[in-house]
């Protein structure tokens, strides 16, 4: 009996033994890689930071309104301060996905091959989403200077209406290419967008007929009466 | 392209080598006005320099009236003369972009004037004369203003200059004329189309310029032609050439347009020429010929009221846009104008002058994208323009005059202001 008992100890404590002598140097390297991914993260952020500031990326940024939008959004950092921590981050991932690869788990191998298979898309929506703000930016303000110097007395509702048109748009188009309830999106999207087009010709149509009416005779009238007979250059 | 336009003329002169003078029309759709034009050029050129060989020149944006068949209809059969055509003979390759089309009427007018200079260059002509065909008051006279100066008094350009409507042309006089003239140094008015002198130096100067392609094309010429000429410290002069109608067909081209080409040249001009005008202090008149030049009567109505309520929606609108172009002293100044009545309005000289010395410098650290920039300017123009009327209508031509030269001196005056902050932000 006692030497039974004595046998299952020491067969316990030999296979606990060998398991964490195969599990330590996995662990090892799992801290290794985290380690090594401050490190890579950190010099790639502050290499990245310094090639954006010598190229002006923030002052680009503020050309196409980006610097706003995000000032807007409650962001007090600089959108070069912003792509900088979010390469570390990248980079300080990575790192820490292939410190979780090295523990050579089964559930984690799966996680991984999910996740680099996913990897395309979100950078390819990161893109579109980038793309998307500053063309809504862009498209907004023109819109609200052409209104603005047309003298249209709703020309920030016009400028609005442009610009979140274009936000909705790459908003379907983002959540299309991460394959996020793709049909309800798209389905979605064309009912809004149909729906608001509809709305408005109802309303300018039917409930807002008259009020159509007095604005267009006011400006054709104004067009003849109040321009300015004088040429400016 | 200098090449084709080259191609194009040598083939229907071909034994022609060298000329004095060439005389340039560029042509729209005006075969309603261009015989009186050609007949007037052809009575001046008889007069000014009846020995001298000259060579007529047509280039054409796509004219669909008949305005060359005219022009043959017109001339004296011994003339020589040769016609290019932008849109048919290959002088334009790809589709005439909006941006292009000036107040002038004549769609591309800068590929007409490369044509111009091109042509005198190859033939060493001393002289060049461009005169617009859809002009209604041109006279045997022009010639001697534009002509004349070049060929006797070695001036290398003369600028026309005219008998203007109060109030007309008050981009030119609010932002144009003083800005280039604070600039430069010259006292040159900026009056633009109707007609020009250069001689073959300058010609020949101007094919050498980085204009004709890339994002200078988006501004239209005719600002282009002095600003060159002054910073590049040629013999300038102007030419009165008393009062100009044109037939301008091309109506409807907004005032944010026509704004955004006249002070986006200048702005454009400045970072090319940076050297000249840091260095550049007061400023001095330049050599005038014809009759001396003299204001004009009152003009149409201007409705003010209109304009005010422009600059103060610009306030409302804009406001977002100005706080990136503006410096936040210039700005805390125009919103105190927001609370002006329409009868009160007046828009400080020296504020007026630092609004445009901070979007010269928005333009250059490329604060905001361009066009946009030059457009935003739009409501803010109208209320210099408004306050201009308001404080000079119940005077004389001379007041306004007066008023104009007082600007100008202002914006030598503040020239600091831009010089100081150009190079150092």
């Amino acid at each position: 009996m006692s030497i039974l008992w004595q046998e299952a100890m020491l067969e316990a404590f030999r296979e606990t033994t060998l398991r964490i002598a195969h599990l330590l140097p996995k662990l090892l390297a799992l801290l290794t890689f985290l380690a090594l991914g401050l490190a890579a993260g950190w010099l790639v952020k502050t290499l990245l930071l310094r090639l954006l500031r010598a190229f002006r990326f923030d002052a680009l940024c503020e050309r196409f309104g980006l610097g706003s939008s995000l000032a807007k959004a409650g962001t007090k950092q600089s959108i070069s301060d912003l792509v900088g921590r979010l390469s570390f981050w990248l980079v300080f991932l990575l790192f820490g996905f292939m410190g979780i690869d090295a523990l050579d788990l089964t559930a984690t191998t799966n996680m991984m091959r999910v996740i680099i298979g996913f990897l395309p898309h979100t950078l390819a929506a990161l893109l579109l989403l980038l793309f998307g703000v500053i063309l809504a930016n862009f498209i907004g303000e023109a819109a609200l200077i052409a209104t603005v110097n047309a003298q249209i007395q709703e020309a920030r509702i016009i400028a609005s209406f442009i610009r979140w048109g274009v936000l909705v748009f790459t908003a379907a188009m983002v959540l299309t290419q991460l394959g996020i309830a793709k049909e309800i999106i798209v389905a979605a999207f064309s009912i809004m967008f149909g729906g608001i087009m509809l709305a408005l010709a109802i309303a300018v149509g039917l409930g807002g007929q008259s009020i159509a009416k007095d604005v267009l005779e006011h400006r054709l009238r104004r067009g003849k009466a109040e321009q300015d007979d004088m040429s400016h250059i | 392209m200098a090449n084709t336009v080259w191609r194009e003329v040598r083939e229907q002169v071909r034994d022609i080598q060298k000329i004095e003078v060439v005389v340039g029309i560029p042509t729209f759709n005006n075969a309603e006005t261009v015989q009186t034009v050609v007949k007037a050029v052809q009575a001046g050129l008889s007069k000014v320099c009846p020995y001298a060989s000259v060579l007529m020149m047509n280039a054409d944006a796509g004219s669909q009236d008949g305005s060359a068949e005219a022009i043959k209809q017109a001339l004296r059969p011994e003339t020589p003369t040769v016609y290019v055509h932008h849109l048919e003979g290959g002088l334009l390759t790809g589709p005439i972009s909006l941006q292009t089309l000036s107040e002038s009427g004549v769609p591309g007018r800068e590929h007409a004037f490369r044509a111009f200079f091109t042509v005198a260059e190859e033939l060493q002509a001393k002289a060049c004369v461009v005169v617009d065909a859809n002009l209604r008051t041109l006279t045997p006279d022009w010639m001697d203003v534009l002509l004349r100066p070049v060929i006797e008094k070695g001036m290398d350009y003369v600028a026309p200059l005219f008998r203007r409507a109060r109030y007309e042309g008050s981009l030119t006089n609010c932002i144009i004329y003083p800005l280039s003239r604070a600039l430069y140094g010259k006292q040159m008015r900026y009056h633009t189309t109707g007609g020009y002198g250069f001689s073959g130096k300058l010609a020949s100067l101007y094919l050498t310029k980085n204009f004709w392609e890339g994002e200078g094309t988006s501004y239209g010429i005719d600002s282009w032609l002095t600003t060159v000429a002054v910073a590049e410290g040629c013999e300038v002069s102007q030419g009165f050439l008393g009062t100009r109608i044109q037939d301008v067909k091309l109506t409807g081209i907004e005032l944010s347009v026509v704004l955004a080409q006249a002070v986006g040249a200048l702005f454009h001009l400045m970072e090319t020429y940076q050297n000249v005008w840091e260095g550049t202090g007061g400023s001095s008149p330049v050599p005038q010929f014809g009759a001396p030049y003299e204001p004009g009567p009152a003009g149409g109505a201007v409705n003010v009221e209109r304009m005010v309520s422009g600059f103060q929606q610009g306030l409302r609108d804009l406001l977002p846009i100005w706080e990136i172009i503006l410096a936040p002293e210039t700005l805390a100044g125009i919103l105190a104008l927001g609370l002006l009545e329409a009868e009160e309005f007046r828009f400080p000289e020296t504020l007026w002058v630092q609004t445009i010395y901070d979007f010269a410098l928005a333009y250059h650290e490329k604060a905001l994208h361009r066009e946009h920039l030059l457009k935003s300017l739009t409501p803010l123009y109208l209320g210099q323009t408004a306050s201009l009327v308001l404080e000079t209508r119940e005077g004389s031509p001379e007041d306004v005059e007066r008023a104009i030269e007082r600007l100008c001196n202002t914006f030598e005056s503040m020239k600091p202001y831009l010089t100081q902050r150009w190079r150092f932000p």
